[in-house]
Order: C-alpha cells, then structure tokens, then sequence
C-alpha cells in the first residue's frame, strides 16, 4: 500500500521547478550538499518504502514505481520477479516536459533518481543501479545483494 | 524521477537545507525569476485578469482549494486549501517551519515587475490557508492596505509598495 497517492490533475511545471533546485543546490553548497538532501528524501519522505525494503519487503517500492510512472504517462516497462525489479524508461516524462516548454534541464537531473533510489535501498537486503542508455532513457535496476533461497 | 506529486516533499527538504546552511531567500529570488517563465508576461500585458487566468490554471494543475473574486481594480486569492502546504504537512520527513515563505518569496518581485501591487496574507505556517489582494493602481492598494489592517489587526501583512 503507498504511503502517498495522489489523484487528480498533475502540474507537470513542477519538473522544471526540480531541475532549478538541484543546480541551485549544487552550484551554491556543492555536490555533498544534493547528496544530502536527495538522501533525505529517500529515506525520510520515502520512509515506509525504505521500511519495508529494510524489512525485505519491495511490495511498496514495486507499486511506487507502476502508479507514478503511470500517472506521468511515461513510456515505460516495469518487470518483477522474486529476485530484481527492472524499469526500463523509454522516455522520461519529466525530462519530455523540461524540453516541451523550453526550461533549462540540470545536468544533476537524473541524480533524483539514481540517488533517491540508491537512499531508499541503504542498508536493505536490496541494491539498486541505472544505466542511462540516452537523454531520458534509462534502466533502474533493484535487486537483491542475496539471491533468496 | 521525483513525481510532480512528490515535488513539494523534495522542495520542502531543500527548504530545510537551506535554512541550516544559508541562501533561502536567494533561493526563493531563484524560484521568482523562474517563475517570470511562466506568468511575468501574462501579468504585464494582461494586468489582473493575466493573474487570474494564471491562477485557473494552478488551481486544476494543483488541485487546490482556491476561490478567486475579480472586482474592478482588485482581484482576491482565497486559497482555502493549498495543496502545496497540505503535502508537505502530510510528509513522514516532517515540515520545514518557513515552507510557506517560499509563496510571497517568489510572487511579490514577479508581481512587482509586472507594476502590480500585492498584500499577502499568510495567516499561519501550519494552516493550508492563504489570502492575497493584488491591484494595479498604488492609491488603491494602499487604502485596500488601510481596509484589511482594520479588519485584520492581528494579521502580518506583507506587500510589495
């Protein structure tokens, strides 16, 4: 069950608000400074799936993904077994929406993700990684460290 | 990807750093004039009715609680519901205490820029619940200061003349 679950209209402008704090952030405190927040979020505001994935639990995580990458109606896949979850983003809405209206995109925009992701999974049975293949495509990758008997 | 809908939560985490570390308000100047991308033309050429299309909207996009009374020379936000706040409230990270700061932060140099005048209402940093009055005429702004002092004494205002 998520924590969070918004519906409604979504206010897609919010992206290019995202891409201005994280250069905001790095260029005024540094590097260290976006790690620290993006952490934060991953495991503060994303406190009950990082719970859970502390538990071994990606039940919250895997639904996380489908239902927000579904209401940004990004074009994505999202594949699931006992050992690794995959989501394979062929075009990153948040990135389509920065380049759709002409606002400056972060260089540290996909740190969000890889970040954020890699807070969530600290100290968990669970580990994460992405590849970007292009400029909002990605694979993320979470996985087991220890394949379950 | 942070969702749109998450976006506030992060923000909020941003807020926080910043208040410990130094450079909030040039973060809210920072948002302002990100800002004036989306509406400061609107504004100048449209005057108040710029600001009321804006607000519509916000007030889908956003899903907020927000009633709108346009009169001649004054239009009124009433955000009975601000969704912003509401989430970042609604947050297992906890609120930063200025969250609400970053609102008259951004607006008041954008309506500035835009030769409109503001008083801003905030009316508590724990009540999603705001009140704006924006006019374009400076003497009438300032008898519409004098009217919201009396009727909210308690209230601290903010404004832009």
């Amino acid at each position: 069950m998520l924590r969070y679950r918004e519906t409604g209209e979504l206010h897609k402008d919010f992206h290019g608000s995202t891409s201005l704090a994280l250069d905001f952030v790095a260029e005024r405190h540094g590097e260290d400074a976006l790690t620290e927040i993006l952490h934060n979020v991953g495991t503060k505001v994303y406190a009950s799936i990082h719970q859970k994935l502390l538990k071994d639990d990606p039940s919250e995580l895997i639904e996380h993904l489908a239902y927000f990458y579904n209401r940004e109606e990004a074009d994505f896949d999202l594949e699931v077994t006992d050992q690794e979850i995959t989501l394979r983003v062929r075009q990153c809405p948040a990135i389509a929406h920065i380049r759709k209206v002409g606002l400056p995109l972060s260089k540290c925009f996909c740190r969000s993700t890889t970040e954020i992701n890699a807070a969530m999974c600290e100290g968990t049975p669970w580990a994460t990684e992405t590849k970007i293949l292009a400029e909002g495509q990605c694979v993320q990758r979470f996985y087991r460290k220890e394949k379950k008997a | 990807m942070i969702p749109s809908d998450h976006f506030v939560r992060f923000y909020n985490e941003v807020f926080k750093y910043l208040e410990a570390h130094g450079g909030l308000e040039d973060y809210f100047l920072a948002i302002s004039e990100q800002q004036e991308f989306h509406c400061l033309e609107g504004f100048k050429t449209k005057g108040l009715q710029g600001v009321y299309d804006y607000y519509v909207k916000i007030r889908r996009e956003e899903n907020c609680g927000l009633d709108m009374v346009m009169e001649p020379g004054c239009l009124q936000l009433i955000m009975t519901n601000c969704p912003s706040l509401s989430k970042a409230m609604d947050n297992d990270a906890g609120l930063c205490l200025r969250y609400c700061d970053h609102c008259p932060g951004w607006v008041l140099p954008v309506y500035t820029k835009a030769g409109l005048y503001i008083i801003y209402d905030l009316m508590g940093y724990d009540q999603p619940q705001c009140h704006s009055w924006i006019l374009d005429n400076l003497e009438q702004a300032k008898q519409k200061l004098q009217e919201v002092q009396k009727t909210r004494p308690t209230a601290k205002l903010l404004k832009n003349f």
